[in-house]
């Protein structure tokens, strides 16, 4: 923040994290960075949705019928994504930094990291989907009823 | 900032320097902050990931009602159950910890990305004012419950 550093701008310090070879490290930093803040802009507006079941209930319930929608359902996958990758990643970064000496193994550390993000989160997104799915299934049959 | 004199720095090109102790962290705040990501990230790594689990594996977000909601925090004037009392500290533990963890990233990305110093303060002051609204709204909620007296307007009550 000294003034010299006034000129560079966002768009720069954005270029240079593309341009910066600093191997599958940096990408998931990157990656890191992304799903936090997709999850903290999930989370702030969760709890202020959840905070409505005391405050306005039905604006509530007209919110969370809002998620069950099929748009939201897409959005919810992302969602696991990003929240099993954070978590998955942040026990790696976590574990690296409060013991240096695993730093030996960071190039494990970092497929590992990958590795149990796609175990845990691949069956999530599937069983999610096919959630979805059976509620269109449910939904058809019982509007076909009517 | 302090400025970093770079001319007492090894050469980029000398990729075999020996990795150096990182330096301690003078600034105490940062120091806990620091320290607080991590230790907070380990423990809602099980926090999260479990609610998460709860709500979309074990069931879908269809089964999302008012009444799963009266389950687990109860409603307002009724003297909670030791069920209702867990969810509630299991909730309000989620809630304080994901948004102090997630107040303090976002002032990380903040602070890497706006060099403009009222831009940054700014950008934090707004986010550091909707982060209390939301949490004191959330505490408030799950200490006292659901407003049961409301009639629901969508999903007829489920026995």
């Amino acid at each position: 923040m000294e003034d010299g550093y006034k000129m560079e701008t966002l768009w720069v310090t954005v270029r240079d994290t593309f341009r910066y070879k600093g191997r599958d490290g940096q990408w998931l930093w990157a990656l890191h960075r992304i799903t936090g803040l997709g999850v903290f802009f999930f989370l702030i507006l969760h709890v202020a949705d959840m905070s409505l079941v005391y405050f306005d209930v039905p604006l509530n319930e007209t919110l969370i019928a809002l998620y069950k929608t099929p748009l939201f359902s897409i959005l919810e996958l992302g969602l696991a994504a990003s929240l099993v990758f954070h978590a998955v990643n942040g026990v790696r970064v976590a574990l690296l930094d409060l013991r240096p000496e695993l730093w030996k193994k960071q190039g494990l550390a970092t497929r590992l990291s990958l590795a149990i993000t796609a175990v845990l989160a691949a069956p999530t997104i599937i069983i999610m989907i096919i959630y979805t799915i059976n509620a269109d299934i449910l939904h058809a049959s019982t509007t076909l009823i009517r | 900032m302090s400025s970093i004199d770079l001319s007492s720095r090894s050469s980029h090109r000398d990729i075999r320097r020996p990795v150096r102790a990182v330096p301690a962290v003078q600034n105490k705040f940062e120091r806990i902050a620091w320290l607080f990501t991590r230790y907070s990230g380990l423990v809602l790594v099980f926090l999260a990931l479990s609610h998460f689990g709860l709500q979309h594996i074990f069931a879908s977000v269809q089964d999302l009602t008012l009444q799963s909601t009266i389950a687990r925090w109860g409603t307002v004037g009724e003297a909670p159950n030791f069920t209702i009392w867990f969810w509630r500290a299991y909730y309000a533990l989620l809630l304080g910890l994901a948004m102090l963890h997630g107040l303090n990233g976002m002032r990380q990305i903040a602070y890497d990305y706006m060099h403009i110093r009222p831009l940054y303060y700014g950008f934090m002051g707004l986010i550091t004012i909707l982060v209390v609204f939301v949490t004191v709204a959330g505490a408030v909620a799950l200490g006292m419950g659901v407003s049961a007296a409301t009639t629901s307007t969508i999903s007829p009550a489920i026995q």
